[in-house]
């Protein structure tokens, strides 16, 4: 049971941060119609400025402007390159940003080399013991700010004019143009909120109990994309529940490993895409998306 | 209904995308091989790659992909080494020095640049460029020092792998634990591996020992991606594993230890040599390091041979030095070794120089890297392993126990 706790408990942190990253992933999506590849080098730019950044800087102060360096990032990527092509094919768009996330990511991992660059959380690596089940305070604040932030995006989401605009362009782009929207304006936010979610998470991924910012940092936003296309590429609750249904999936697996001993080593790793392939198979635009597309 | 075809059909391609993102492979193509001419002293033959009193070395190291730091170390300490040395009192040694980056096809393509103007390698970093490149190496009759310890690189006619292959490496290291009476027969040890190569070979060294110890195995593979360990050392709690092993990177190894300690998982934790890297004892695992981590190490530390310190800090005043260095200068003296003994046969040709390799037996570096006993195909080159742990000294460990052979070690190595 202690196992199980442990596992669960661990799995929906990991769920937590998978779930800010889809978020992005989703209303990229949602304002601009464009599936964005980015958000591996973005989430890596996040990490690795922070990194830099805590020693001239300090931690928190380290943390506020890498965020704003990331968000910066979407926003020029969404200027100069996106807003460009808007009109482009879904494919062309999915595939242009591909390639400006190999160019940032080459970059980043140069930069980074072999190090493991240590970001100084104030917490370290201090831990939350509840009888036998322990976690990580870092784990443990991720999940708090995950939910307040989930909790504020879907607040603006629902009740402020840019989260009214937003969903107005996703429902019908044209009639909501015709309503004075301001499509580009729309689209730059969604990156920009893209960026700083990518970047919130980034801060928590890279602390206790992973090691810090690596290379290798990028790779947790490849499991960040199948939660957000379980969920329903167009649905912002489907992003957070499919990121906690990954994260979950992932931790039992891998914590489960002998138990799934018939499915072959390193089976963890696979989860995330075998869930979505699941998902995908019975509900083609995911487990929420639907709903969301029969009201058009 | 336009919406909805068109999400539907970005979910699947956004899908596609990520299984191919994450699929990704690699595969080098091959070239021919060649040779020229050139001329050499009074009574030494030689053919490719020296010119008048200069034999010139290939060296494929990374200088910019994601082992910069430790491939930067091993090559300025290859270039002090060959500053200060030559080969049988005549011939100066230059260093061609090339960027893979990491990547195996960028490998081929530069050795393919440099294979007409060598005289062999006196360095080609990481396992997958050293087994793209193997063919050639063979067919160009190169002598070759990699930086990485797995057993199938034994089995390239002149490579040289520098010291105890991974499965007689942690052997050694379970030897010690027992010996200081951290592992008793019977326990249970949970070992976390990456996937390929130097992971199976890490983890056939604990299934041998395991055998002969009684021990009870719980394996858990990983990939070399995976950065949390949290699942597997809550899967080896449960187990109420006595030890756990490590054929991993050194930030798996971090966050092993951050785990463990927030779980209060006080077992010892060993590893082989790649897991630990100085960078992690600036980090919140540190202090778990120092008391809890042992690595089974082909080369010894900096403080066994501050001398070797002083001057590399000297010549690169800037640089934070990792136990590189030593392995930098022991493939070195190796070669040096080899070289000498070639030019003593009169033979400094490809053919010669890969004779004398293969002749060599009982190979010392002063201490630098563990004994070698003679560079035979398929075998592990050495029987001995240094202990080490993380300390706050220069390189980031300290000796625990000097280079020994272990009692698994000679059965392991077959």
């Amino acid at each position: 049971m202690t196992q199980f706790l442990s596992l669960l408990l661990n799995g929906i942190s990991l769920g937590a941060m998978y779930a800010l990253i889809a978020l992005g992933f989703v209303i990229i999506f949602k304002a601009s119609e464009v599936v964005s590849f980015t958000h591996g080098s973005l989430l890596l730019l996040g990490a690795y400025s922070i990194a830099r950044l805590s020693e001239p800087l300090g931690f928190l102060l380290a943390a506020l402007v890498g965020i704003a360096i990331t968000a910066v990032a979407a926003f020029v990527i969404e200027r100069v390159i996106i807003n460009r092509l808007r009109g482009a094919a879904v494919i062309s768009l999915a595939i242009v940003t591909i390639g400006v996330d190999i160019i940032l990511l080459t970059e980043l991992i140069r930069r980074i080399g072999s190090d493991i660059l240590n970001v100084p959380h104030p917490w370290a690596g201090g831990s939350v013991r509840v009888g036998d089940v322990g976690i990580s305070e870092n784990r443990l604040i991720a999940i708090a700010v995950a939910a307040v932030l989930i909790g504020l995006f879907f607040a603006a989401f629902k009740y402020s004019n840019w989260g009214i605009a937003m969903r107005a362009s996703a429902e019908d782009g044209e009639t909501a143009a015709l309503m004075g929207i301001k499509q580009g304006r729309v689209s730059a936010l969604a990156w920009v909120v893209a960026g700083v979610l990518a970047a919130v998470a980034a801060l928590f991924l890279v602390g206790s109990p992973t090691p810090g910012v690596s290379p290798s940092t990028y790779a947790v936003a490849l499991r960040a994309f199948p939660a957000a296309i379980l969920g329903g590429l167009d649905s912002t609750g489907g992003a957070l529940v499919g990121g906690l249904l990954i994260g979950i999936a992932e931790a039992m697996a891998a914590g489960y490993q002998d138990q799934l001993l018939f499915l072959g080593r390193g089976f963890s790793a696979v989860v995330p895409f075998i869930v979505m392939i699941a998902v995908l198979m019975f509900r083609p635009s995911g487990l929420f998306g639907t709903k969301e597309l029969t009201r058009v | 209904m336009r919406l909805s075809k068109r999400s539907t059909g970005a979910t699947m391609l956004a899908a596609g995308l990520v299984l191919a993102a994450t699929g990704c492979s690699t595969k080098a193509p091959e070239s021919g091989g060649g040779g020229g001419g050139g001329g050499g002293g009074a009574d030494v033959q030689t053919d490719i790659g020296v010119e008048g009193q200069t034999i010139r070395l290939g060296v494929l190291t990374d200088l910019t992909g994601v082992f910069a730091a430790l491939g930067k170390d091993i090559t300025q300490a290859n270039e002090l080494f060959w500053e200060d040395n030559q080969v049988c009192d005549t011939y100066d040694v230059e260093l061609d020095v090339q960027d893979t980056g990491y990547v195996p096809q960028q490998g081929v393509q530069l050795y393919s640049g440099m294979k007409d103007s060598i005289l062999a390698m006196q360095q080609t970093i990481g396992s997958p460029i050293n087994t793209a490149l193997a063919p050639e190496y063979e067919s160009d009759q190169i002598v070759n020092f990699p930086s990485a310890w797995s057993k199938t690189l034994t089995e390239i006619p002149g490579t040289g792998v520098v010291g105890a292959t991974y499965d007689v490496e942690i052997a050694n290291g379970y030897d010690y634990l027992f010996e200081e009476g951290l592992l008793a027969e019977g326990d249970t040890v949970g070992h976390i591996y990456f996937e390929g190569e130097y992971g199976a070979n890490g983890l056939a060294g604990t299934k041998a020992v395991a055998e002969e110890m009684g021990l009870e195995v719980i394996e858990a593979q990983i990939k070399a991606t995976d950065q949390d360990m949290s699942a597997q050392v809550t899967q080896f709690a449960a187990a109420g594993v006595d030890l756990i092993a490590l054929t991993v990177a050194p930030g798996q190894t971090a966050s092993v230890a951050t785990v463990a300690e927030a779980q209060g998982l006080d077992v010892p934790i060993l590893g082989s040599n790649p897991v630990f890297a100085p960078g992690l004892l600036q980090g919140p695992a540190a202090d778990w390091l120092k008391t809890h981590l042992y690595v089974a190490s082909p080369v010894s530390s900096f403080d066994a041979h501050p001398e070797l310190l002083e001057q590399y800090k000297e010549a690169y005043p800037e640089a934070t030095v990792s136990l590189g260095v030593v392995v930098g200068f022991g493939m070195s003296e190796m070669m040096k070794q080899v070289l000498d003994a070639a030019c003593e046969n009169g033979d400094l040709t490809r053919e010669g120089v890969l004779n004398a390799f293969s002749e060599l037996e009982e190979v010392e570096t002063g201490g630098l890297v563990v004994p070698i006993q003679g560079f035979e195909v398929g075998k592990s080159p050495s029987l001995q392993s240094f202990v080490l742990q993380p300390a706050d000294v220069e390189g980031g460990a300290k000796v625990l126990a000097d280079a020994f052979e272990g009692q698994f070690a000679e059965q392991i190595a077959g």
